[in-house]
C-alpha cells in the first residue's frame, strides 16, 4: 500500500497541525438536523410585505406562509387558502382559508388577518410594496372566520398567481396592531414552518423549526443563513465546508466544483428571462432594424460562452414549461437575414444603423460581457451600437421617464411563470416595466389584462408572444440559470423558478 | 494637561466646522446625482403621480439650501433620515454596524502598528548590510498588494486549503451574539464568555490581518527613515560617548523621537484603513459599516450613503484628535506651560 501526499496535503499537514494547536479545531461539520446556507443577500426587513425582493422570497417562505403556493413544476397549489374562485368578470375572488393555522405567538389565523394583510394595512398607509401589487383591491369582505371575498376595481385575472408571488405573505393583524410595524420587524411573527431566533443585519439569519406548524414538518431543525455577498467568498465557503449549500456562484466555478468528491454542483434553468427591451422609436423606429438586430444575435453562442451552454436560447418571452411557451416557434439566427432586413431599411455594414444600447454591469451574471458580445454581432451585420452602462437602481427611473435607449439588456424574473407577468408586464405601454410603447402590440396586451378566463387568457398570450417577436417589439435571448453547489449528502427540491427552500432539505 | 485639554477643545471646534462643510458637500453632491430618491422609495410599478407625491413628502421639491437646513436640523436631533432600501431609521442602522467596523479597524491598526514597528526596526537594523535589499524588496512587495488581494489570499490559504480559520461573519453558528455595547470582543469579555471571545477573535484575525498587512509597509519605511535621521543627531553621538549600549540608545533615545512622525502617519493611515474596510467587509461577510455602504451604493440609498460618509468623517476626525493629543504627550516641546 502506498500513500501519496501532494503539495496541498503536505501544506495542510504542516501548517494545519501547527495552526490547529494554536487555534483549536474548527467545527465545520454540521449536525444532521441542521444546515448552513451561504446566501448572496440579506432580507430588506422582516416585514415580508414591505419590499419586492426575489432573492428574499425563499427566506420569507420559511417564516411566513403565502395564501397560495407553487409546487416544483410551478402549478398553483393550496396553502393557507384551500379553495379559490375568480369570478367570470375577474372583479372578485372568493377564498376559503384553513381553520387549523396558528401564528408563532399562538394566535389563530382567520380571514381577518387576510383582510388586514391585503387591504387594511395598505389603506392604513403602511409603506409596503404590496400596496402596488394589490392596488386594484377595493375591499375584502369577511363572510366567516375562514371565508372572504376580494373585490377589485378592474379585472384581476392574475390575482391567484399574485397570492403566491412577491410580498404576498400573511401577517398577524392582532399582533401587528398591538406592537406596531417597527417592533414587528424586530420580532416577526408568521405562520411558517420556522421561527426567527437570531438575526444580524448583513451577516446571519438563524431559524428554528416551528414544531407546532400546521403543515408538513420540515426535516431540519435549525437553518442558518450566512449572508455572503462576494461570489468568490461563497465558493471558498462551500469548498472549506463552512456552509453546506450555496447559490449563484460563477458558472466556471460550477464546472470546477463538480470535480470535488464531496460536492454536487448544478446549473439549473429558471423562470427568469434575459432579453433586450426595445423602443419603437428613435433608431429602432423601422421594424426592419429591430428584426435585423434580433436575427444577428447568436443566442446559442452566448449561452455557451457565458453560461456553459446551460441557458436555453429563447424565441419568446417565456421559459420552457410555462403556460405560454411556444416550443415549435423559433426565431432564426441568420446574419444574412439580418443584412437583408437592414438593406430594406437602407442600411449596410458600410452604412450602419446607429443606435444606443444600455446594459447593467454585475446585476446578473456576465451581463456586460453579453452586451459587448451582442455589440460585436451587430457590428458584423451593420448596426453600430454605442454601449453604455446603467445602474440597475436607475433602470426603472429611466424607463419611467422614457429615457432608455433603443435597446437595453435586461433580466426579468417571474417566479409564477404566468404569461401576464412575462409578456404582459414587459409590453404593456401603461406599465413602467416596458420600453415598448407601440399600441399595435400594446393594445393586445391591454385587452388580455381584461380576460379572466384562464384558458382563453393563456391562448391569447401564446398568440401574442409570437406576434410581439415578429413585430420586433421584444428580443428574448436566454433563459437564465441559478447555480447551486451543495454537499453531496444534502438533498433539496428543485423548483423550476429557482427557489431553493430549506424546508425541503434533508441529509442522506 | 491644560495644553492637551485646550488642544482637544480646539480640535473639537474645528472638527464640528469640518463636519458641517463635509456634510454640506456630501448633501449637494448626492442631490446632484442622476438618481431620484422619491422614485427609488416606491415599487417599480408606482405611477408618476405617486412619485410626485412622494417627492413632495420628502421635501425634494424645495430649494437645495432649504433641504440641507432641514436635514441638518434633523441630524442635530439624531435623526439621519429613513433608508430607501430598508425603510427604517438610518441612525439605527449606523449604530448597529459602526462598532463592528471600529473594532475591525482598531485590531487591524494594532496589527499594522506591530508589524510596521517590528519591520521598521528590522529594516533599520539591517541597513548597510546585504539583507537591506531583501528587506527593502519585501516591504515594497507588501506595499504593492492591496488589502482585498490579501483578503482573498488569506481565505484561500487559511480558510480553504488549511481550514484553520473562519472567514464569514463575526461569530460561529451556535453562539448567540450578545448585544451590550456592540463591540463584540468587549461584550463577550463583559459576559465572561472566553469561548465566545476566542471565537469572535478568530473571525476577526483574517480580515484584520489583511487590512493590517496592507498598511504596515508604510509604517515600516517611515520608521526606518526617522530612525536614520535621528541617528544623525548629536545626542545619539553623545549617548555613545557616554558608553550607553546600542540597545539602550535605540529604545530610550532614538525610538522615542523617531516614533513621533510614525504616530502622525498612523493617524492619517487610520483614515485610509477605515475606508479599506469597505471591500474587506464584503469579502469576509463582516456586518459592519462598509458592508452597509456597499449595499447603499448598489441600491442608490442616499440617506445611508450620506450618513455613512459622515460617520467615516467623524471617526477619522476623532482618531486624528487622539493622535494629536498623544503627540503632545510624547513630545515635550509641544507642551505649553
Amino acid at each position: 500500500m502506498s500513500v501519496t501526499i501532494d503539495r496541498r496535503t503536505a501544506l495542510k499537514l504542516g501548517l494545519g497541525t501547527a495552526g490547529s494547536t494554536f487555534l483549536g479545531d474548527l467545527a465545520f461539520a454540521q449536525a444532521k438536523d441542521a444546515v448552513t446556507i451561504g446566501w448572496p443577500s440579506d432580507v430588506p426587513s422582516w416585514d415580508p410585505n414591505q419590499r419586492f425582493t426575489p432573492d428574499a422570497q425563499p427566506i420569507f417562505k420559511l417564516v411566513f406562509d403565502q395564501p397560495l403556493d407553487q409546487n416544483e413544476k410551478l402549478d398553483l397549489i393550496p396553502k393557507l387558502i384551500t379553495k379559490w374562485e375568480l369570478a367570470a368578470d375577474g372583479l372578485s375572488m372568493t377564498v376559503e382559508l384553513r381553520d387549523d393555522v396558528t401564528f408563532h405567538n399562538g394566535d389563530k389565523m382567520t380571514a381577518e388577518d387576510f383582510r388586514y394583510t391585503f387591504f387594511e394595512r395598505i389603506k392604513a398607509g403602511h409603506k409596503v410594496d404590496t400596496a402596488n401589487s394589490w392596488r386594484k383591491v377595493t375591499d375584502i369582505e369577511v363572510t366567516s372566520p375562514t371565508k372572504a371575498v376580494m373585490k377589485f376595481n378592474s379585472p384581476a385575472p392574475t390575482a391567484p398567481q399574485w397570492l403566491a408571488f412577491l410580498g404576498s405573505f400573511m401577517v398577524p393583524k392582532a399582533y401587528m396592531e398591538k406592537v406596531g410595524v417597527e417592533p414587528f420587524r424586530e420580532k416577526p411573527v408568521g405562520t411558517g414552518p420556522y421561527k426567527l431566533v437570531e438575526y444580524q443585519l448583513n451577516s446571519r439569519i438563524v431559524l428554528e423549526r416551528n414544531d407546532s406548524y400546521w403543515g408538513p414538518k420540515p426535516k431540519l431543525k435549525r437553518i442558518t443563513f450566512d449572508i455572503v455577498k462576494d461570489p468568490s467568498a461563497r465558493v471558498a465557503a462551500i469548498q472549506s465546508g463552512q456552509v453546506d449549500l450555496t447559490i449563484n456562484v460563477p458558472v466556471r466555478e460550477v464546472e470546477r466544483l463538480k470535480r470535488e468528491p464531496t460536492l454536487a454542483a448544478e446549473i439549473n434553468p429558471i423562470t427568469r428571462v434575459i432579453l433586450l427591451q426595445v423602443r419603437n422609436d428613435l433608431g429602432f423606429e423601422d421594424a426592419n432594424v429591430r428584426l435585423a438586430a434580433h436575427h444577428a444575435i447568436d443566442k446559442a453562442a452566448l449561452s455557451k460562452a457565458f453560461y456553459g451552454g446551460a441557458a436555453v436560447p429563447l424565441s419568446v418571452v417565456a421559459t420552457p414549461g410555462t403556460a405560454a411557451y411556444l416550443p415549435d416557434f423559433k426565431f432564426e439566427y441568420s446574419p444574412d437575414m439580418a443584412k437583408a432586413a437592414l438593406a430594406k431599411a437602407g442600411f449596410s455594414p458600410e452604412k450602419p444603423a446607429k443606435i444606443k444600447f444600455a446594459a447593467t454591469n454585475g446585476h446578473f451574471p456576465s451581463d456586460y460581457d453579453i452586451a459587448r458580445a451582442i455589440q460585436q454581432m451587430w457590428q458584423k451585420v451593420g448596426i453600430e451600437a454605442e454601449l453604455e452602462t446603467i445602474e440597475y437602481a436607475k433602470y426603472f427611473e429611466l424607463n419611467r421617464g422614457a429615457k432608455l435607449p433603443e435597446a437595453t439588456l435586461y433580466s426579468w424574473d417571474n417566479a409564477t411563470g404566468d404569461p401576464e407577468i412575462f409578456t404582459g408586464y414587459l409590453l404593456s405601454p401603461k406599465m413602467p416595466f416596458s420600453a415598448w410603447k407601440g399600441m399595435d402590440v400594446g393594445q393586445k396586451v391591454l385587452d388580455l389584462f381584461e380576460i379572466a378566463d384562464y384558458n382563453k387568457r393563456i391562448e391569447g398570450y401564446r398568440a401574442l408572444n409570437k406576434i410581439a417577436v415578429e413585430a420586433g417589439a421584444t428580443i428574448p435571448l436566454l433563459q437564465s440559470v441559478v447555480t447551486v453547489v451543495r454537499k453531496k449528502t444534502l438533498n433539496y427540491a428543485k423548483y423550476e423558478n429557482g427557489w431553493v427552500l430549506a424546508s425541503s432539505m434533508d441529509w442522506s | 494637561m491644560t495644553s492637551i485639554l485646550s488642544l482637544i477643545a480646539r480640535r473639537i471646534f474645528v472638527s464640528v466646522a469640518i463636519l458641517v462643510i463635509v456634510s454640506a458637500l456630501l448633501f449637494c453632491i448626492l442631490r446632484r446625482l442622476p438618481v431620484d430618491p422619491a422614485a427609488m422609495s416606491l415599487p417599480p410599478n408606482a405611477t408618476l403621480a405617486e412619485i410626485e407625491a412622494k417627492r413632495h413628502e420628502m421635501g425634494l421639491d424645495l430649494p437645495l439650501f432649504r433641504q440641507y437646513l432641514i436635514w441638518l436640523g434633523q441630524v442635530a436631533y439624531g435623526d439621519l433620515g429613513i433608508s430607501i432600501h430598508f425603510r427604517r431609521g438610518v441612525a439605527g442602522l449606523i449604530t448597529s454596524t459602526l462598532p463592528a467596523t471600529i473594532e475591525l479597524a482598531v485590531l487591524a491598526m494594532l496589527i499594522a502598528g506591530a508589524l510596521g514597528i517590528a519591520g521598521g526596526l528590522f529594516m533599520f537594523h539591517v541597513r548597510g548590510t546585504a539583507r537591506e535589499a531583501v528587506a527593502d524588496a519585501g516591504s515594497i512587495a507588501l506595499l504593492s498588494l492591496p488589502e482585498f488581494l490579501w483578503g482573498l489570499f488569506f481565505i484561500l490559504l487559511f480558510g480553504v486549503a488549511l481550514e484553520l480559520l473562519p472567514f464569514t461573519g463575526r461569530l460561529s453558528s451556535g453562539f448567540e451574539r450578545p448585544v451590550i455595547t456592540g463591540f463584540l470582543l468587549l461584550d463577550t469579555l463583559l459576559m465572561r464568555r472566553l469561548d465566545m471571545f476566542w471565537d469572535a477573535l478568530k473571525h476577526m484575525i483574517l480580515p484584520s490581518l489583511a487590512l493590517g498587512l496592507a498598511f504596515s509597509p508604510t509604517i515600516m519605511r517611515v520608521l526606518r527613515s526617522s530612525l536614520i535621521d535621528v541617528y544623525q543627531e548629536d545626542y545619539i553621538h553623545q549617548a555613545r560617548l557616554r558608553g550607553l549600549s546600542e540597545r539602550r540608545i535605540l529604545v530610550h533615545h532614538a525610538l522615542k523621537n523617531a516614533i513621533l512622525p510614525t504616530l502622525s502617519l498612523m493617524g492619517v493611515q487610520f483614515g485610509f484603513l477605515f475606508g479599506g474596510t469597505l471591500l474587506i467587509e464584503v469579502i469576509y461577510s463582516y456586518p459592519g459599516l462598509g458592508n452597509l455602504m456597499v449595499d447603499a451604493v448598489r441600491n442608490a440609498d442616499l440617506p445611508i450613503i450620506q450618513a455613512v460618509g459622515l460617520a467615516y468623517c467623524v471617526v477619522v476626525l476623532a482618531i486624528n484628535t487622539v493622535v494629536d493629543a498623544l503627540y503632545v504627550v510624547l513630545n515635550p516641546k509641544l507642551r505649553v506651560t
